[in-house]
């Protein structure tokens, strides 16, 4: 016995001085650079504006609070080793202390809302503000963060510059209240903002005859042409023509087929007014339409339960024809797969979004705003110095600052030629990643430069050209709302949302027939849709009305 | 007052032996518990929980007079007793067929094998179950080849769910849960079952009278917890599992509030339902436990 | 003494059902097992039954072990793993043996607290607001300290001290034992299985933890093994849904490297149960016991 005893007392001392080495050693902080921070210093005279009010200058140091790019190179565990902070170091003299919450998604935003309540806040904090909970005015209004119009006018000579030439983007980032509340990210070009839209198999349409589909009808054709003929030759017929995933149909950012009947399936506005989606005639059409497919097989069947992974499976399986996802992520991704294992027949194109009629411009495209709210970095209350971080951001909406974050260094991750940058072979080749230089790849407060984007593909490029055709005017802009109308709105559509999933499906799958619409649509307003509509509605009109 | 020195003199060493424990459970239980008033206040971070304004019963309403409110409690009242009545007798089986087993080697091998899945994490264990149950999936594969019938869309049945939520939920922890009725098994007196046999006692009577009576403490403490964890039934897995068309049997408050909190972290909403959850779970434990001090010998205090 | 056609009968009736038992959990890790070494496009295609690996190719652990993070996080679990555990063992046991005697008169309110602590909880911001109050946040400490003991284990550790005989005790207290002679020479030799499994119970408790983790640390080289393969696994999920950010992304991670590193993340763990297993020895100490 005595033996046991002294065993568990040796464990349990050799535990105790485990925790004690734990304890005192690293109480981890300082993952920036090693460096000591230089004072303040005065900054080399660039785009300065004479009539600044004052000469600030950078600030020494201050913590940026940012969520790790998911798609970052796995050596990249801080920004602080991203060659354009460092080179940005060197130019401002401030040192960046950045941390980064782990996880993903709803964690991040669980570790966001930790760090509000425990008010020992970074000094900027880089994420979407527009969905932080209540909203942007109201973390003005309760003293998280900081209202930055005056400090703009008066420190940030090159992003006022921008703002003044591109007063829609002002409007995006300025709240109902009038207050600007975070520098941006912002999609520079038009062909940066589209990243979705339909893909169909370009060589299934050639074996069977027909020209990419253009209207709803034409879709109808080349589906059942798909579902007939034994086009992946294995003498089944197990061909999925199309398949819509069911959290999709209810998604603006990612539903293309709706748009033909000029809706998409949540709220989006006409002309300044706002409505909702599911409960129009139109809304009926589609759900029609998309009954017919899935009576007549030309819908997966699974198309209730079908996630990423068994969408990859299909696809690659040579089952399905058609199908709605991105450009490098979905498209390039598919033709790098097949092609490395061996399938040269494999052929995808993307497809403009269907209009009803032939020759129609499609009303829906899936085109994002300019701004959408994420990469966004605001100032917190906590920063001392807000005037000089001020000044530090708006580095990024200079012409250098806007070189440095898209592509990188000159000379090692790009060149520049005849005025033109270019980004280098190596870059290109992922060799090294381009995380290790910029930010070209994910977000943050600056303006992304559509000359430093590549395609994996001409496919890819022709994707991109045809989901960018589209009228693009029934999305509704990136509106902001009190904190009130906020939680209102919630408390309405998480039934609403819920309910209108499980009729989707019922209506598509004949469980429940079309006849009953109307009482599906009754449903929807005793459940409140209406004044739903009424908030966001508000919302848009303050939105229009500012300047 | 006499009798309370008289018991921290003569019991010094427990007391101290405790003491550390206590601490921790004041410490980082019931400090933070002031936590709890924001299910009746309109929580924002930025205020802090003295300063955000009262809202009183605001939030329960919201959860109660929700159109699925009714829905919500059925399913998760019911795929917790169905847990109950088939998972939780799972581990006790395996363990006694496991305790049956002569072989050393052949037990040992069994039980680890048999605990593996636990470790899996659950996201690629549904990603497996999704992989198995396809409509050309290995399982439909077989009851076609068998019994001739039409494939069986399982993860889109609502019907199917609690089935398959039950029998995966066995079949990832009837292992893991067997190891502390082995360990408890381990512990009884070789003697009583020397007597056992002595009397006359056949395999199947020294199981009923020696094995059974030997784990029943911690059989009843473990039934107890489990009721009174009823309301709190596996979101994580259920998130992974369910779809908008398996939501009649599926959805359950959890994942329901889940999706909520998608729209807009309600700190107050989820602190309100998650009170009502810890009232009525600490309810059903209570009658648990009281029911049980009836019975037998064992109980929580 | 002979064994009856029943008892035949049921033995092989066992044998069978736990093999068949076997056979099915142990398919699931193999299936797992060769995914990660056979060749990517096959394992994106194919939806069957994997009874062998198709093509090998190790490329997925190469990868997974390229990522210098992973190495990191493997000694930092084992930091957790270890120390966590052994304060675990150490409070619980201490905390088990007192709340199991009769005739001390608070041990009844106190396992209530506890009891009750299960199930009302202030929720995450005050814990977060505390673990900053005490100074241990992003440090090692709060990973370790938060989860210091579970009230779970503490009850079941607990019944079986309860279970020993109450004559072994009363002997020993005669001859003049105190309470830590008790705890160490009769109580813990007697519970030894239930206290190996607890430890277990512990030990796999920390190395699958990343929710502490993921709250308190923001450095990532503190950053446990778990929540590295979770955001492998769950950004490849999550990540090809979201809307390019930008053309240059990286192919998302092949399906085999997120089977490589489920392989990696649980493969150490299991054998831990093994070694603990020889403690499971029928009631070894009773006899020793009786001096």
């Amino acid at each position: 016995m005595q033996q046991q005893a002294r065993k568990a007392w040796i464990a349990a001392v050799l535990g105790l001085v485990l925790v004690f080495m734990a304890a005192c050693s690293s109480k981890g902080n300082d993952a920036a650079s090693p460096s000591q921070g230089s004072p303040s210093v005065a900054p080399p005279a660039s785009a300065q504006s004479p009539a600044a009010a004052e000469e600030t200058g950078y600030p020494a140091s201050f913590k940026y609070w940012v969520q790790l790019p998911y798609n970052a190179d796995p050596s990249v565990t801080n920004y602080s080793q991203m060659k354009a902070f460092q080179r940005k170091q060197e130019i401002t003299g401030t040192q960046v202390e950045f941390l980064h919450p782990s996880g993903e998604g709803a964690q991040v935003a669980e570790q966001l809302n930790l760090l509000l309540a425990s008010r020992n806040l970074p000094d900027v904090i880089e994420s979407n503000w527009r969905n932080i909970p209540k909203g942007p005015d109201n973390a003005i209004k309760d003293g998280a963060i900081i209202r930055l119009n005056e400090l703009i006018d008066q420190h940030a000579p090159n992003f006022k510059k921008y703002l003044d030439d591109n007063p829609d983007i002002r409007k995006m980032i300025t709240t109902g209240e009038g207050n600007i509340y975070a520098f941006p990210f912002i999609r520079g070009d038009q062909a940066l903002r589209v990243s979705w839209g339909p893909i169909m198999r370009a060589d299934w349409l050639k074996t069977v005859g027909l020209e990419p589909p253009e209207t709803i009808e034409e879709w109808e054709t080349a589906l059942i042409a798909f579902r007939d003929h034994d086009l992946n030759g294995n003498g089944k017929q197990d061909e999925i023509p199309f398949v819509l995933p069911i959290g999709a149909v209810n998604n603006s950012q990612l539903n293309p087929m709706i748009g033909a009947w000029g809706i998409t399936g949540d709220f989006y506005q006409v002309d300044g007014t706002v409505k909702f989606g599911p409960v129009q005639d139109e809304y009926k059409q589609f759900l029609t339409v998309m009954k017919r497919w899935y009576d007549e097989k030309l819908i997966d069947p699974d198309f209730a339960a079908v996630d990423n992974k068994l969408l990859d499976a299909k696809v690659t399986n040579n089952q399905l024809g058609a199908f709605f996802h991105s450009g490098g992520g979905g498209l390039g991704r598919y033709l790098k797969l097949m092609k490395d294992s061996g399938d040269t027949a494999f052929d995808l194109i993307g497809l403009r979004n269907p209009t009803l009629n032939k020759g129609d411009m499609p009303a829906l495209g899936m085109m994002d705003f300019a701004y959408q709210g994420l990469g966004s970095a605001a100032i917190t209350t906590s920063a001392k110095n807000p005037e000089q971080i001020v000044k530090w951001l708006d580095y990024n909406y200079s012409e250098d600052g806007q070189l440095l974050f898209n592509f990188g260094i000159e000379g090692e991750s790009y060149t520049v030629t005849d005025g033109v940058p270019k980004l280098s072979q190596n870059i290109l080749d992922n060799n090294p990643h381009i995380s290790k230089y910029a930010l070209i790849y994910a977000s943050g407060p600056f303006v992304q430069d559509v000359r430093a984007m590549t395609y994996t593909s001409a496919n890819h490029k022709q994707a991109v050209e045809n989901w960018a055709y589209a009228a693009n005017k029934v999305r509704v802009p990136p509106i902001t709302m009190s904190a009130d109308d906020s939680a209102k709105l919630n408390a309405i559509m998480s039934d609403i949302n819920t309910y209108i999933q499980e009729m989707n499906i019922k209506f598509v799958m004949g469980v429940e027939s079309l006849d009953k619409f109307d009482a599906y649509v009754n449903q929807l307003k005793t459940m409140g849709i209406e004044d739903a509509v009424k908030i966001q509605q508000e919302a848009l009109d303050s939105y229009n009305q500012s300047k | 007052m006499q009798r309370i020195l008289r018991d921290f003199s003569r019991n010094r060493l427990v007391y101290a032996m405790m003491l550390p424990v206590v601490v921790y459970y004041l410490l980082f239980h019931y400090v933070p518990i002031y936590g709890v008033q924001i299910a009746f206040k309109d929580y924002s971070p930025m205020l802090g929980f003295l300063k955000s304004p009262w809202a009183g019963f605001v939030y329960f309403e919201e959860f109660f007079n929700s159109y699925y409110f009714v829905r919500l409690l059925r399913n998760t009242f019911l795929i917790s007793l169905y847990s109950l009545i088939f998972a939780f007798p799972s581990g006790i089986i395996l363990a006694l067929l496991l305790n049956e087993v002569k072989s050393r080697v052949f037990k040992r091998s069994i039980q680890t094998i048999t605990y593996m899945p636990h470790f899996i994490s659950i996201v690629v264990v549904v990603g497996i179950m999704f992989n198995f149950l396809a409509r050309d999936g290995i399982i439909n594969n077989m009851l076609v080849a068998l019994f001739g019938i039409e494939p069986i869309a399982f993860m889109r049945e609502a019907s199917w769910f609690r089935t398959i939520y039950i029998t995966s939920d066995i079949w990832q922890g009837i292992g893991w849960s067997s190891i502390i009725y082995l360990a408890a098994i381990a512990g009884i007196d070789p003697s009583l079952y020397e007597a056992a046999k002595i009397d006359g006692a056949g395999r199947w009577r020294q199981v009923l009278h020696v094995s059974i009576p030997g784990i029943l403490p911690v059989t009843t403490i473990l039934l107890i917890l489990q009721i009174g964890s009823l309301l709190s039934v596996g979101d994580e897995k259920i998130l992974l599992m369910y779809n908008p068309v398996t939501y009649e049997t599926a959805d359950v408050i959890g994942t329901f509030v889940y999706r909520k909190g998608i729209l807009e972290a309600s700190f107050s909403y989820s602190a309100a339902v998650g009170l009502f959850k810890s009232v009525i779970s600490f309810m059903l434990l209570v009658m648990a436990n009281a029911f049980a001090r009836k019975v037998s010998e064992n109980n929580l205090w | 003494m002979k064994k009856s056609l029943a008892s035949v009968a049921f033995d092989v009736c066992n044998y069978t059902f736990l093999i068949l038992l076997a056979l099915t959990t142990l398919y699931p890790m193999l299936h797992i097992f060769f995914s990660s070494i056979s060749e990517p496009a096959f394992v994106v295609q194919n939806r069957g039954l994997i009874l062998y690996p198709r093509g090998t190719n190790f490329e997925a652990y190469v990868r997974v072990f390229e990522n210098p993070m992973i190495t990191l996080a493997y000694w930092n679990t084992l930091i957790y793993v270890v120390a966590g555990t052994a304060i675990n063992i150490l409070l619980t046991a201490c905390g088990a043996y007192a709340l199991s005697r009769r005739n001390v008169l608070w041990m009844k309110p106190v396992m209530f607290l506890i009891v009750f602590s299960m199930f009302f909880s202030g929720g995450l911001i005050p814990l977060y607001l505390l673990v900053g109050d005490l100074g241990m946040m992003n440090s090692r400490l709060a990973v370790i300290i938060p989860t210091a003991v579970n009230a779970f284990n503490l009850i079941i550790m607990r019944t079986s001290f309860q279970a020993v005989p109450v004559s072994l005790e009363e002997s020993a207290k005669l001859d003049g034992a105190n309470d830590m002679v008790i705890l160490f020479r009769i109580i813990l030799p007697l519970s030894l299985p239930v206290v190996a499994v607890i430890t277990l119970f512990y030990a796999v408790g920390h190395w699958n933890s990343w929710f502490p983790a993921m709250i308190f640390l923001q450095t990532r080289e503190l950053l446990p093994l778990q929540l590295i393969l979770r955001e492998i696994l769950i950004s490849n999920t999550t990540g090809q849904m979201m809307t390019d950010l930008g053309q240059l992304d990286q192919i998302p991670v092949a399906e085999t490297i997120q089977y490589a590193t489920v392989m990696v993340a649980t493969l150490p763990i299991l054998f831990l149960y093994p070694f603990l297993q020889k403690y499971f020895v029928k009631g070894v100490m009773i006899g020793a016991i009786k001096e």
